[in-house]
């Protein structure tokens, strides 16, 4: 663990701090957090971050159904498990296809008489990120899909049956029974996906984008990529990433503190 | 249980990123030098070429086959790069010196910023002048007099061709001019025709679309330069002219409304297809579009002019290259491999398997069957600079790339492309005085 990270960390923090074998202490780190690029690519992660209430919303509602017995249960918890399971490449190939502008996503849209919705989904910067985001959730789904009916399935069957007994409806059971006893597994799950979507959205981006249009879809990553292997210019990569990694750690560092302070306070 | 795990894997996982990132740096090994070796040795080979010159893998095969049979104890490993990674996989090996012993480079800065860095070795320091002088277009490639990479095979860059079927049913003769394509682009869509095929979503093709339009309006490709190293502007009126030619073909609708959706070879497929009457393609690829369209329907042209600069009515005439690893401990085997495929037969059979032309004045143009090969033989010989081998990659991909999409997106205009160019090359400018100090010395010996 500690050769693996800690020389990572060591190369990575030397490779941010040094030009041409002299140290520059943390110019480059100024000259990556003033470029105009690092910053739209750290926009666009944080505009997808803005997609994680929806994914967990829609997680969350499609477990409880699951967990309820829907009709044809079987067949969706497979369904919805399937996108996960596939390589984000083939996702990224399949989606770049059905999203071009004569694409089928667009063909069907004609088909059902709804033709003005028609985009030309990744190729207009207004609606590449979106569409990128769309295409995130929906994979990104099935993992706290699995994640939050293996915690209902785990979770006692009498406080839901007292529940119905004292009359509460169906909203009411899950807002004041379910929600506070998956607390910890949603938190669990925001952290990850918080994680996926600031620094595990490069195969996405890089096999339907390339960052494009111009750099709609620029994301850290394939910024850290393009100066690296692109520009040459390996310290302002390090520099992205020693930023990238602060910012993980910050989001990871938060959700301890915020678990901390909730336990304290339930304790007091 | 859980909180456990919970901090652990966030922790893991924000570290773990370290591990990738890392990869950035590398670590630096001195290079060895190049030996003799007493035994049985291999050399890798990385190439690209397929995608643009059809049949540059049967070739390669049988090239080094055939150089085996002459020297057993030499065998060449063959690795095919993809074009997104044929820059970044050099890269990647440069950091950790271990990789191809033979790299492929496009012509001009795309195979100079490597030797700037030190990942090449000047090709001249093992093979002789007597022979590389025989290679084509060489002078974009050297630098303080080494010639770094060896040029390989010409590419005219970049012809559009049209069909002469589709032109000729609405009654349009190649247009010449920019009003004569307007003209045409009308025509042909008030038939519904697709006018001309691109694809610019992999971006590749904004760096033609600049190298074909900007040289028209140039006085010489040293005023690309200039503009690189500050000394002209990209919103100067020369300079920013190919971005309002690029609006105006594409207010008169002269490319396929999906353009922005399709990759560049996608495109062409489309024009393949009939469903558009010109495209813009790789001069190495025009023996493959003949053969699969007819040689009777296929016409050869340069992009039409809106301007009489230097460029104007030419094609670029630059040529792709073949370079030796710094880290390579046999460089002297790359080299001779190199010159092995120089040799008469292997130039003749290079044009058998991949209608491309090899960069070789030895090369015998008699050879040369089909007429628009011909046609674009006679083309190299009277070609001009090619622009996108003069300007940083960096530049190219954020500002040619990205600008000619968001162009075709609707949501730039020609003077913001252009200030978008400047404001990205003052970037570079800042960021990487090394890159512009070498740049400086290559502009002024060229």
């Amino acid at each position: 663990m500690v050769f693996v990270y800690g020389y990572g960390i060591y190369r990575l923090v030397e490779e941010a701090t040094h030009r041409d074998g002299s140290s520059v202490g943390l110019d480059n780190l100024h000259i990556a957090l003033n470029d105009p690029f690092f910053r739209q690519a750290v926009g666009n992660n944080l505009r997808l971050l803005l997609t994680l209430p929806i994914i967990i919303a829609i997680a969350l509602l499609i477990a409880i159904l699951l967990y309820e017995g829907m009709t044809g249960w079987r067949f969706h918890r497979v369904a919805i498990f399937i996108p996960y399971m596939l390589p984000v490449v083939v996702v990224g190939v399949l989606f770049g296809q059905l999203l071009t502008l004569h694409g089928a996503v667009n063909q069907a849209l004609q088909s059902v008489g709804l033709g003005r919705l028609a985009q030309d989904w990744l190729g207009n910067p207004d609606w590449a990120l979106r569409s990128l985001a769309g295409v995130i959730i929906w994979r990104e789904l099935g993992f706290g899909v699995i994640l939050f009916l293996a915690r209902l399935l785990s979770l006692p069957q009498n406080v839901f049956d007292a529940a119905r007994v004292d009359g509460a409806g169906w909203f009411r059971t899950h807002r004041s029974v379910t929600l506070p006893m998956m607390r910890s597994i949603i938190g669990f799950y925001f952290v990850i996906e918080a994680i996926t979507l600031m620094s595990w959205v490069f195969s996405y981006v890089f096999v339907m984008t390339q960052g494009g249009p111009g750099q709609a879809t620029q994301v850290t990553e394939t910024y850290i990529y393009e100066e690296a292997f692109t520009a040459n210019l390996p310290w302002l990569a390090a520099s992205a990433a020693v930023l990238l990694l602060v910012g993980i750690v910050g989001i990871a560092a938060m959700f301890l503190a915020g678990r901390f302070i909730w336990t304290r306070m339930r304790a007091a | 249980m859980l909180r456990k795990l919970q901090s652990c894997l966030a922790v893991s996982l924000a570290l773990g990123l370290v591990a990738a990132a890392a990869g950035c740096g590398g670590s630096s090994s001195s290079s060895p030098s190049s030996g003799n070796p007493s035994g049985p040795i291999t050399l890798t080979m990385w190439y690209w070429g397929q995608q643009e010159a059809h049949g540059l893998t049967t070739f390669v095969n049988q090239s080094i086959a055939a150089y085996h049979k002459l020297h057993p104890d030499i065998t060449i490993k063959p690795v095919l790069q993809s074009t997104d990674n044929l820059m970044p996989n050099f890269a990647a090996a440069a950091k950790a010196k271990k990789g191809p012993d033979i790299e492929y480079r496009w012509g001009g800065i795309w195979g100079l910023q490597d030797a700037w860095d030190g990942n090449l070795a000047p090709v001249s320091d093992y093979i002789p002048k007597s022979e590389y002088s025989h290679y084509l277009n060489g002078s974009e490639d050297t630098y303080e007099n080494k010639l770094w990479t060896a040029p390989w095979y010409v590419q005219p860059s970049f012809p559009m061709l049209y069909r002469k079927d589709i032109l000729a049913k609405y009654g349009i003769t190649p247009p010449k001019t920019f009003p004569e394509l307007m003209q045409a682009c009308s025509t042909l869509r008030s038939h519904g025709i697709t006018p001309i095929a691109g694809g610019v979503q992999d971006g590749w093709f904004g760096g033609w679309l600049f190298s074909i339009l900007e040289s028209q309006s140039l006085g010489s490709v040293n005023d690309l330069k200039e503009a690189v190293v500050g000394q002209q502007k990209f919103t100067d009126s020369n300079q920013a002219a190919w971005w309002t030619a690029l609006q105006q073909m594409i207010d008169h609708k002269c490319w396929n409304d999906d353009i922005g959706s399709l990759q560049l070879y996608q495109a062409q497929q489309t024009w393949v297809d009939g469903k558009s009457a010109m495209t813009i393609t790789a001069g190495t690829d025009v023996k493959k579009f003949v053969a699969q369209v007819g040689q009777s329907k296929v016409g050869v042209m340069t992009m039409p002019s809106y301007a009489n600069g230097a460029g104007a009515g030419k094609l670029g005439s630059t040529s792709q290259t073949l370079g030796i690893s710094s880290w390579s401990p046999y460089k002297q085997q790359a080299a001779d491999f190199i010159v092995f495929m120089h040799t008469p037969k292997e130039l003749s059979l290079f044009y058998k398997d991949t209608g491309a032309l090899p960069a070789d004045d030895r090369f015998n143009p008699a050879e040369i069957t089909v007429p628009q090969v011909k046609q674009l033989y006679q083309y190299m010989l009277n070609g001009a600079p090619y622009l996108e081998n003069f300007i940083p990659t960096d530049l190219d991909s954020k500002a040619n790339f990205g600008g000619v999409q968001l162009m075709f997106a609707g949501k730039e205009t020609p003077q913001q492309a252009a200030q978008a160019t400047e404001s990205d090359m003052a970037r570079i400018r800042t960021i990487d005085p090394e890159l512009i100090d070498n740049f400086k010395k290559w502009a002024q010996q060229q």
